[in-house]
């Protein structure tokens, strides 16, 4: 009732409408038309004939072993950031949260530049110098504790741990930026009465600490599960998809098929299959997100 | 051990952790850098790179003169500057206008934006580029905007959502007992107080669109290419002769600006960031 009243009186929907429409027209629309190409037959080099299909392209999709292929990867992809980064991201936002560290905006600054640095620079950095075989960081500090290190992106049993590992590396700040905010809206006597009924370090975290900053736990692994889960650019740039097709996730492939293979149909398929796939994740985390808020209220 | 020292002992771990952290997060672009100066930057180890025994400036004058550098700076910052504008320009009101409406549309809306927002960009990219075949605008730099903006605009919502929310009630109930009108209401009660989510959003969308690679690589004809499709023809071309000096001075060139950016309004990054996590 009251909210009916402040939309007539502030007429929102005046400020509204243009976002919208522009929304509509460059989001909703190319969308929908993803989803028509998906059902049809189209090739580029022939793009007046299109044939509808119907669900075809799917069941071709998904009887496809390349297609399987890259449905695993970027799931292995995407699992390994999204851990990799939450529990990374946990740890340094525990240590800057610290009482007595000094500087704590200095170092989150420099902690933010791998996330702001160009993800194609970040493909060709650690492509040339730090997962380069003879003389790149890694290898070298291997072989400063005698190891030799592999031929980490031409090999195909080690080129998807190098991409996912450089891809968490850039996305990392994203978890420890949000994790410290939240850490840091911990009120101290939260702690003091921890300590006072004799919890140890583990316990804290894990009765007191953990709880309090669910809904910022979500929120993170939502964030780096969605831009593991699209990456493109840095994978591309360090491998091509490449060696064999063992770092060939959905992004790429629905490349390789609509501009390569000139099979816009297959393209938009895979394409379109990603789409889904978020919605329901962005589904989920509105339902979770609303019943954390309603048992926290 | 008594607490004191315990503490210390903490405290120095502490200290440690956030130091390995930053050098992990620091090495690779400063290596990059490094090399950037280094006359041979291949088959040198990175020790040998840090120390700048053979410094130079060729590697960027190479850079300079024939990686058609400008030419792709240009596009960049065109792209990025449009995105910026239209974006705020569009969202902020959106945003706005957002909260104002009935529950039931409003959260259906946010649903929508939410959905756009984890939008993979290839499902975007593959009908934008028959739709700009159809419009005329194959590989333009306006078909590349746009494609830029139907990112920005779901992500920018998103965020400002979030400021919005900020706007203590009582201050535009105030205002409309006043007698402040709903143009007003916006532009000089709840807009001042999302300035710094202005800030942010600007800054977010520029670094944005100047990293974004997928689109330009899909979209834009020779004329429209920005640098992140510059550097990796660039390095197609040199690759061969090995030169990682001049690629590395290439790369740096392409993330100084940002970087630079980064460490001057981090404030505003780390704010515009952390909006969207404590919202419904």
């Amino acid at each position: 009732m009251q909210n009916n009243f402040l939309n007539r009186y502030t007429r929102g929907w005046y400020f509204v409408l243009p976002g919208l429409i522009a929304m509509l027209l460059i989001v909703a629309f190319p969308l929908g038309i993803a989803a028509r190409f998906s059902l049809h037959d189209v090739l580029l080099y022939d793009f007046d004939n299109q044939w509808f299909v119907g669900i075809d392209n799917y069941i071709r999709a998904w009887s496809d072993p390349l297609f399987i292929n890259s449905v695993k990867v970027t799931a292995l992809f995407t699992l390994a950031n999204t851990l990799g980064c939450l529990l990374v991201g946990l740890l340094v936002a525990f240590m800057l949260s610290g009482k007595r560290i000094r500087f704590k905006a200095g170092w989150m600054a420099l902690f933010l530049l791998p996330f702001v640095m160009t993800p194609v620079i970040v493909g060709i950095t650690w492509r040339l110098f730090m997962w380069e075989p003879d003389f790149g960081v890694i290898n070298q500090i291997l072989g400063f504790f005698g190891m030799t290190g592999p031929y980490w992106l031409t090999d195909s049993s080690t080129a998807l741990f190098a991409t996912a590992l450089t891809n968490a590396w850039h996305l990392t700040p994203m978890a420890i930026l949000v994790l410290y905010a939240a850490l840091t809206t911990i009120p101290d006597d939260m702690y003091e009465a921890a300590k006072v009924d004799g919890a140890g370090a583990f316990q804290t975290l894990w009765y007191v600490v953990l709880p309090m900053i669910r809904a910022h736990i979500l929120f993170v692994s939502i964030i780096i599960m969605t831009s593991a889960f699209r990456e493109f650019d840095m994978v591309y740039t360090m491998t091509g998809g490449g060696p064999g097709r063992s770092t060939t996730v959905m992004s790429i492939l629905a490349y390789n098929r609509g501009i390569a293979n000139q099979d816009m149909g297959m393209a938009n398929t895979i394409a379109f299959t990603m789409f889904m796939i978020m919605a329901v994740v962005a589904w989920l985390y509105i339902k979770v997100y609303k019943v954390n808020k309603e048992a926290s209220a | 051990m008594n607490d004191r020292s315990k503490a210390n002992v903490k405290l120095a771990g502490q200290y440690f952790g956030l130091t390995v952290w930053l050098i992990i997060s620091l090495l690779p672009p400063v290596i990059l850098l490094a090399a950037a100066f280094n006359e041979t930057a291949m088959f040198r180890s990175p020790l040998a790179l840090l120390t700048l025994r053979d410094f130079t400036l060729e590697n960027f004058n190479v850079a300079f003169n024939t990686g058609d550098f400008w030419f792709y700076f240009r596009n960049s910052v065109i792209i990025a500057v449009a995105s910026v504008i239209i974006s705020v320009a569009v969202c902020v009101p959106m945003a706005y206008g957002l909260n104002k409406l009935r529950p039931r549309i409003r959260g259906a809306l946010s649903f929508a934006v939410l959905a756009m927002r984890f939008l993979p960009h290839v499902v975007l990219a593959l009908p934008l580029f028959l739709i700009f075949v159809d419009l005329g605008l194959s590989g333009s730099r306006t078909g590349l905007l746009f494609a830029h903006l139907a990112i920005h605009i779901p992500f920018a919502v998103w965020m400002m959502v979030g400021f919005f929310e900020n706007v203590p009630k009582e201050m535009e109930e105030a205002a409309i007992v006043d007698g402040c009108g709903p143009w007003k209401l916006f532009w000089s009660i709840s807009l001042p107080v999302v300035r710094p989510g202005l800030n942010a959003l600007a800054i977010l969308i520029f670094i944005m669109s100047w990293n974004e690679y997928l689109f330009a690589l899909f979209l834009a004809g020779s004329d429209a290419q920005p640098l992140t499709v510059g550097i990796t023809r660039f390095m197609g071309g040199v690759e061969a002769g090995a030169q990682y000096g001049v690629i590395a001075a290439y790369a740096s060139l392409i993330v100084l600006p940002v970087i630079i950016f980064a460490l001057l309004a981090n404030r505003y990054i780390v704010t515009g960031m952390t909006a969207g996590a404590v919202k419904g």
